[in-house]
């Protein structure tokens, strides 16, 4: 009942301009914020800006790219938020299209490319995750056939895979990983047939990109290991879960935050990664060994410095072409653009 | 004292389904209200965003009509097979065709042909490749005797992953990063904006299709034989009405203006083809047309209102953090209300006489 | 493709094919009764939110077995009094229940997705478990696979042997003649919604508590919709729906194995097929069907009589 009142009293207050204006932040989500995986890593990260002193913040879940996200961007920018975050990369262009209507709105894009004057965009670098969790099932595995159940062929997955199988070759050169698409983020039942699926053709360790923790229970049940993503999935296959490549969104967000109150915000591209612990990895189960952990760490160390940028020559891709030299690295254009496989994925692009 | 159930000698006139309309989203609200209180929500202002929000400002009521479109459009399809007892629920694939015939003219085209020229043809391609998706649903009614609404329903899956092939494979714009969406449409493929408002010109189509759907409803020969073999078919065979026929024409037909709803989504809202254009419209149409009792005037006036209902319903996601599912469930429980309510427009309860 | 790859695919074919079978032979019940139910999507959904939410409240996945057989025969009667009291349109109020059905259990399973609950986990059967083929294939199953072996043989004896059943089989066939007897087609009606909901929530069920133990939005994904057309693939009959729900299962498992194996084939055409298939065998089935028939009045509300 208080709380009630006293919400009646702030909407009087604020509908009277009495209220001293928060700073409001507003989160834009493609998916329920329900889902413990992407939006979900996404809004544990608006819980610490709504922690924040003299921040307030709200979202809208389920927001079909496209017409639907720009109606959803003008709104909130029409509401009078200060700063709105979009967080699926289909949201690039509408939220291109507004931040040009509102050049006093702050806007932060996930996952694309484009910028304005008003408008930043951002990512993290779960490819480092992503390498560092293949080097346990590399070292995991032993019919060398590690399984990958993953979403969309999109750019993001496909780097990830990529990471998997290079972290898992630098443990084990003969790592094979097998890609099956279910063209879901969420489905349960589709991604543990997925995952059993690829139990069946031999796989002994079962990855994902997916949200749902189902293809944990699939590896699980045959008593193989698995590898989770999103955030540490140890509860839902305590034997199974090696580790986990997971999100951390509070530090970037809250910096952002911090940054535009204090009025030295600029829209840049932001890209961070393992060093400022926007990604990292789960703790390991009690099954990975300890010179298993040692490297994986070593590795970690190495990442964080920028000693490893993972994707590092010589790379060849599925028929054995050389993509990326001996010596030399991706650039972070061609990691955004990635759209092919490195040499040992056996899967489709489509 | 006992009561009888009697059907009235004529059914309610057009207030009837008035009051029931209003009756059924009284109780609408009244249950999504309840359930807002059940999670510790003020159902009160709830209600008030909900119904308030979407007519609040221009802004929002230009998103309305932008939204009213494709529901109408799909709407008038799906509610012209419903005149005929033929249950099509595949405008949602037939949109999605729609959507890929339409990009493929504007893909192919896009960079020769003048916007006079290429505009009519993507509309007409869109609306020959809906049409011919819905042709399978009829052409396996009429000869299989498949039950079309299954049929139409596995053919929206189908059709949404015909559209996923294209933009996740041969349609791929090789400038977009590797993600899934073909490349923008060249100017002369975009449906343009009226002067002086967001909304383009898809709506005065929406009025001339209407206007001339009502028209041969109501006053042509087919508009006749339509409404004798939804009646009585066994009557329709015995007027040598061609009943198969005219299944298979409500069902293209009603393919025709849902892809016509894709060319417009495609090339007004988004001007490039992507998975995320698959939005449900398909389904609400199916409420659309039944809420408005099959009669194309109401259809506006529904499919204003269930935009209406979405447009206010990412308000109350936005400043009560409700689930977005509120919507389907509000849509849902008014079309059973409307069901509920037929009744009375049907029937009388009467005292038993003795 | 050799044996050691299809036994797999066979097993999963029987997983897959289980939470439609159980939901082909609850809509088989209601139609036999002549009340035609579109709403099976939503109804399964409804119970496997509701089994999934009891599971975890109470700890015990047979609690939520029995919530989500209530939920899902409180759906279908919803469907049943609408149609038999209100006498609406039998499609367009299971079309209704649908979206009504999808959007509750939308709406109040937000909370629960990416949680888990007690289930049902497999339990080979100690000595048949040993049989080439069966054994791996039938008999390493969950608990709720090894009840729906029964279903067949349950719902034929209960159709055609029992007078309740007969007198169901009426309501469907002759409702006039049902009455005149002096039965009521009502009640018979909502009998039916009542044991085929039942069955068709637990349909449900099975996806959030023995397919997987977790909830999420749109679990079903479908699967109620491939439910009512078999029906008619089954003509009716719960023995043939066993064989079709199978059939659907095994294509569900082995497109994604056909990916898992490495073909080259793009994921969207494979993800196709048991949509494609459901076309198929619909077309076909109802070419045949036409002498086996539908009930005489399945969809058909009769008009109240003084």
């Amino acid at each position: 009942m208080r709380a009630r009142w006293m919400m009646v009293l702030a909407m009087l207050l604020w509908t009277t301009g009495a209220w001293a204006k928060d700073f409001q932040v507003g989160f834009v989500y493609v998916s329920p914020v329900g889902d413990a995986g992407y939006s979900y890593a996404h809004d544990q990260g608006r819980k610490a800006v709504e922690a924040m002193e003299g921040v307030t913040t709200s979202f809208v879940e389920s927001v079909p790219e496209g017409q639907d996200a720009e109606r959803v961007i003008t709104t909130m920018a029409r509401k009078g938020y200060d700063m709105i975050f979009s967080t699926s990369f289909g949201y690039m262009d509408p939220t291109l299209k507004v931040a040009k209507q509102f050049p006093d709105v702050k806007f932060l894009h996930c996952s694309g490319y484009k910028t304005a004057p008003n408008m930043a965009n951002y990512f993290g670098r779960m490819y480092q995750a992503r390498y560092l969790t293949g080097m346990v099932a590399g070292a995991m595995t032993k019919s060398n056939l590690l399984g990958y159940v993953a979403a969309f062929p999109i750019p993001e997955v496909i780097r990830g895979i990529n990471a998997f199988a290079l972290g898992a070759q630098a443990m084990n050169p003969k790592a094979e990983v097998r890609v099956v698409w279910t063209k879901t983020w969420y489905d349960p039942a589709r991604e543990k047939e997925a995952a059993k699926s690829l139990l069946d053709a031999g796989c002994d360790v079962i990855a994902q990109h997916q949200d749902s923790p189902a293809p944990q229970e699939a590896a699980q049940e045959r008593g193989v290991y698995s590898v989770g993503y999103n955030s540490d999935m140890a509860k839902f296959a305590p034997k199974a879960h090696l580790t986990a490549a997971v999100w951390n969104w509070a530090p970037f967000y809250t910096e952002m935050v911090r940054q535009a109150q204090a009025g030295t915000w600029k829209a840049d591209s932001y890209w961070w990664g393992m060093d400022k612990g926007v990604v990292d990895i789960a703790p390991f189960g009690p099954m990975v060994p300890e010179e298993v952990r040692a490297k994986v760490q070593a590795a970690k160390e190495a990442i964080g410095k920028g000693e490893n940028p993972v994707f590092v020559g010589p790379i060849a891709d599925q028929k054995g072409v050389e993509r990326v030299p001996a010596g030399k690295a991706l650039s972070d254009a061609e990691l955004l653009s990635m759209n092919w496989f490195v040499r040992g994925v056996v899967g489709t692009l489509e | 004292m006992a009561f009888v159930v009697r059907k009235r000698r004529e059914p309610l006139p057009w207030w009837g389904s008035c009051l029931v309309f209003l009756g059924a989203v009284a109780v609408a609200l009244a249950v999504g209200g309840a359930l807002l209180s059940f999670q510790g929500k003020p159902a009160w202002r709830g209600m008030g965003i909900l119904l308030g929000s979407p007519v609040g400002s221009v802004w929002a009521l230009e998103d309305c009509v932008l939204k009213a479109i494709p529901l109408f459009l799909c709407a008038l399809g799906v509610g012209l097979s419903f005149r005929m007892a033929v249950w099509n629920i595949g405008a949602e694939g037939q949109f999605a065709l729609g959507a890929v015939g339409a990009t493929g003219v504007a893909l192919t085209w896009g960079a020769t042909l003048p916007a006079w020229v290429l505009l009519p043809l993507m509309a007409i391609a869109a609306m020959v490749a809906g049409g011919l998706w819905a042709m399978i649903a009829a052409a396996l009614r009429v000869w299989c005797g498949a039950n079309e609404t299954i049929v139409t329903l596995m053919l929206n899956y189908i059709g949404i992953l015909v559209l996923e092939f294209l933009v996740f494979g041969p349609w791929k714009d090789p400038a977009s990063f590797g993600f899934p969406m073909t490349a923008e449409f060249a100017p002369a493929a975009l449906v343009p904006a009226l002067p002086g408002t967001r909304i383009h010109w898809g709506v005065v189509l929406c009025l001339v299709v209407g206007v001339l759907l009502s028209w041969v409803l109501r006053a042509s020969r087919a508009g006749f034989e339509i409404a004798v073999c939804g009646q009585n078919p066994a009557a329709a065979r015995y007027a040598r009405i061609p009943y198969a026929a005219w299944v298979a024409v409500v069902l293209v037909a009603g393919g025709a203006l849902a892809g016509l709803a894709g060319f417009l989504e495609v090339s007004a809202a988004l001007g490039r083809l992507q998975p995320s254009i698959m939005t449900g419209y398909g389904y609400t149409a199916i409420v659309v047309a039944w809420l408005s009792g099959l009669r194309s005037g109401s259809v506006a006036v529904v499919a204003l209102f269930l935009a209406a209902l979405r447009v206010g319903l990412e308000s109350l996601q936005l400043d009560l953090q409700v689930p977005a599912a509120f919507g389907t469930m509000v849509e849902g429980t008014m079309l059973l209300m409307v069901l509920v309510g037929g009744f009375w427009t049907r029937y009388q309860i009467v005292r038993r006489q003795a | 493709m050799t044996a050691e790859m299809l036994l797999p695919v066979l097993a999963a074919a029987v997983q897959a094919g289980t939470p439609i079978f159980y939901a082909t032979v609850g809509e088989i019940l209601m139609e036999r009764a002549g009340i035609l139910n579109l709403g099976v999507e939503g109804a399964m959904l409804l119970g496997a939110l509701a089994g999934f939410w009891m599971s975890m409240a109470t700890g015990s996945p047979w609690l939520g077995l029995a919530a989500a057989a209530g939920a899902g025969a409180a759906a279908c009667l919803l469907h049943g009094v609408v149609c038999t009291y209100a006498l609406a349109n039998q499609v367009v109020s299971g079309l209704a229940l649908t979206i009504l059905a999808t959007g509750l259990a939308n709406f109040l399973g937000t909370p629960y997705v990416g949680l888990a609950a007690p289930g049902f986990d497999p339990m080979p059967i100690p000595g048949l478990r040993e049989i080439p083929v069966l054994g791996p294939v039938l008999f390493s199953q969950d608990v709720l696979v090894y009840f729906s072996y029964a279903l067949p043989v349950a719902a034929t004896v209960g159709l055609s042997r029992t007078r309740w059943g007969l007198r169901l089989r009426a309501a469907g066939e002759s409702p006039t003649a049902c009455r005149a007897a002096g039965l009521s087609v009502a009640r018979l009606r909502l009998g039916a919604c009542l044991v085929g909901g039942m069955l068709i929530g637990v349909g449900g069920a099975y996806l959030s508590l023995a397919f997987t133990h977790l909830w999420t939005n749109g679990v079903t994904a479908g699967r109620g919709w491939i439910a009512v057309a078999l029906v008619i693939f089954a003509f009716w009959r719960p023995g043939r729906a066993m064989v079709g729900a199978y059939l659907f299962g095994g294509v569900m498992a082995f497109q994604l194995r056909l990916q898992a194996a490495g073909t080259a084939v793009p994921s969207s055409l494979l993800l196709m097929l048991p949509y494609v298939l459901t076309i198929v065998v619909l077309a076909v089935s109802s070419r045949w069907g036409r002498f086996f028939g539908a009930p005489a009045a399945l969809g058909i509300n009769p008009e109240p009589s003084e």
